[in-house]
């Protein structure tokens, strides 16, 4: 799944659960707002009804974009900017809502519903929430390939890079902790919020190389390997520090990988995915120079 | 440019051929809903695939059909399923979340690794991968078709596999009953008198591959055009399917006046129809185009993110029989409608070149494809 390289030229991890010092790779990411209270830093209006994995991305992408609290959401008569594309991982982020929402309809039928959980009963919901919240009229994917699907949505956003799509893609990754998501997933980590987001553009001196399916060990090249934990020797598990992650993990991985890089060039390699689903890999080089 | 090899359907009316010999006799594939409720959903019928009288509700249906699709097109283009190492995109509305709800409310297990496709097409074709799923609400297949083009354009591949599946959930049945009075007893896209949309359910997969490729070819791909509305989580923006039609015009290098056919979204609900009859009015009829209009929704029901490569698998058999399927259901065009050369009643004989495939869905996200003759 390749396409030609593209630069990281901003990021932004938003992990709620992560104990105050606590850092990745040497990097902080900072304190963060649970979900529940993620009107303290976006602004009070817009976020009824809207579930915490939709929540931690808008959270995340504020954050990546270095916007003042409280912004707000755009203005609503500015037409969107077609040149912007959003694609999210997440894998978990609805499956509260449709699990309430069959277990209220087989009980009390239709007006057991409410029509503010229309949008959420859709698996697209935080991608397209995003869009709206920041004005982005560019390619909108949403993205549910399991434990690969955060590398997999940084793919998408260089190939839509790549095709002229669009000058920028805002990558996110979000995934909830609930007792659904925690249900489903039985992963050996435990499941906490977790929210990332990388922005792709042509032009920077992050670099970051084409994504590839991989079906052997790691290449050892690189200063920081961030790869799942037993994958292979000296690699940074994230997965300790902030739980499982999961479709979140590798737009997690390239954030930490580029606050890490900015401050002290060298290269990264990524690996995320588990046997099931399949391993993707990047790298991620500072030019120096 | 891409080329499409081969494509595959599983609908409620059969397979690719099935579907279309019987749209063009004007038949529906409408029944009783299964497997949930009717009176807690407020929904009574839908557009099922065929199946024994009283069988129990498969566990991983959307699963299944892809599968069978995915294998079927890849044999269509002579690939073998068992040794083909080939990308596949995998566009759903609704992945497996039905399999959640029933956890939810009988307990029965799944795991998260099911609820998307990379296991189900791993088992049926072992060497296919990568297998990405995206989940992009009822236009989902129509934007891994443009991914998969893109990939082939920029010569990352040389085939790639665009799909689409989609099974019912209680929960999207229930945001369809919770805004009708009486539960509408069938599609009819953009009539006057439509009472809203129905689900389907069924898969399609298309092989998507480059000029090099020197085995069968069904069409070529000139182009899918994307946008995002950014303006309401469920209703249509008219700037914004505008803008994915033009889009597909500006890649395909083609003019208005020259789409000869419109495959629909035509959902017969009144905000899709009223917004989609004017973007095209707008976008190819008013700038010298006048397309045949057809849908086939009102025959297979909105089969969400299979829609798009159904519609896709529509638009090709019409350029090859040079015969144009009736929008079944449509009775009285809408108002709004009046300008479209709408194919209503029965099939319509043309010597079409280049057909265009709408879909939208939920979010904003719209897909707009545009097809030639091989």
């Amino acid at each position: 799944m390749r396409g030609s390289g593209v630069a990281v030229t901003g990021w932004s991890a938003h992990l709620p659960e992560l104990p105050s010092g606590v850092r990745l790779a040497g990097w902080d990411p900072g304190p963060a707002c649970p979900p529940e209270d993620a009107a303290t830093l976006l602004g009070r209006k817009g976020l009824l009804a809207k579930e915490p994995a939709t929540r931690l991305a808008l959270c995340a992408v504020h954050r990546a974009l270095g916007r003042p609290a409280r912004a707000g959401r755009r203005a609503p008569d500015t037409p969107p900017d077609p040149d912007t594309a959003v694609v999210v991982a997440t894998n978990l982020g609805n499956c509260a809502t449709v699990a309430a929402v069959a277990t209220a309809v087989a009980a009390d039928g239709v007006r057991a519903v409410s029509p503010l959980d229309a949008p959420n009963a859709s698996s697209n919901v935080v991608s397209s929430t995003v869009a709206i919240w920041f004005g982005w009229g560019g390619p909108n994917l949403t993205v549910c390939s399991g434990h690969p699907a955060g590398l997999d949505a940084v793919a998408l956003g260089m190939l839509l890079l790549a095709a002229g799509r669009a000058r920028r893609a805002v990558v996110v990754g979000a995934e909830p902790a609930d007792p659904v998501a925690a249900g489903l997933l039985d992963a050996a980590a435990p499941l906490r919020p977790v929210a990332a987001c990388v922005l792709l553009e042509r032009d920077g001196d992050l670099r970051l190389d084409p994504v590839d399916e991989l079906t052997g060990p790691p290449p050892g090249e690189g200063d920081l390997l961030l790869a799942p934990a037993g994958l292979t020797a000296g690699a940074v598990d994230l997965t300790g520090a902030v739980g499982a992650g999961y479709g979140a993990l590798g737009v997690l991985q390239v954030a930490v990988a580029a606050a890490v890089l900015a401050e002290r060039g060298g290269s990264a390699r990524i690996v995320c995915g588990d046997p099931d689903d399949g391993y993707r890999t990047t790298r991620l080089s500072r030019e120096t120079g | 440019m891409a080329l499409l090899a081969a494509s595959a359907v599983r609908s409620c009316l059969g397979d690719g051929a099935a579907t279309f010999d019987r749209l063009l006799a004007g038949e529906s594939g409408v029944g009783p809903l299964r497997h949930v409720d009717p009176a807690a959903v407020n929904v009574t019928r839908a557009h099922h695939l065929p199946a024994p009288a009283g069988a129990a509700e498969p566990d991983l249906p959307a699963s299944d059909w892809l599968a069978g699709c995915v294998t079927a097109a890849l044999a269509a283009a002579g690939l073998d399923p068992a040794t083909a190492r080939v990308p596949v995109l995998v566009g759903t509305g609704l992945r497996e979340l039905r399999a959640v709800e029933r956890q939810a409310v009988s307990g029965r297990p799944v795991r998260a690794a099911r609820l998307h496709f990379t296991g189900a097409l791993r088992a049926a074709a072992p060497r296919l991968g990568p297998v990405l799923t995206v989940a992009n609400a009822c236009s989902a297949s129509g934007h891994t078709l443009a991914l998969a083009a893109d990939l082939v354009d920029g010569g990352s591949a040389d085939v790639v596999v665009a799909a689409g599946t989609d099974a019912m959930t209680a929960s999207m049945l229930a945001m369809i009953g919770r805004v009708t009075e009486e539960p509408t007893e069938r599609v009819r896209p953009f009539d006057a008198d439509r009472t809203g949309v129905l689900l389907g359910e069924g898969a399609a997969a298309v092989v998507v591959v480059g000029e090099a490729w020197r085995g069968p070819v069904a069409a070529r791909l000139l182009g899918v055009g994307l946008s995002c509305d950014a303006h309401h989580e469920t209703a249509p923006s008219l700037a914004g399917i505008s803008r994915a039609m033009t889009d597909a015009l500006a890649r395909a290098r083609r003019s208005p006046a020259e789409v000869d056919v419109v495959v629909s979204h035509g959902t017969g609900t009144l905000l899709n129809d009223v917004t989609e009859a004017e973007a095209i009015q707008r976008v190819l009829v008013d700038a010298g185009g006048d397309p045949y209009v057809t849908g086939v929704k009102g025959a297979l029901g909105h089969t969400s993110g299979a829609s798009a490569l159904m519609s896709l698998d529509v638009a090709i058999r019409c350029l090859r029989a040079g015969r144009v399927p009736p929008v079944v259901g449509l009775r009285r065009p809408l108002p709004e409608a009046k300008g479209l050369r709408l194919v209503t009643g029965a099939p319509v004989r043309c010597a079409a070149r280049v057909a265009q495939v709408n879909s939208f869905g939920f979010g904003g996200v719209n897909a707009v494809t545009l097809v030639e003759a091989a």
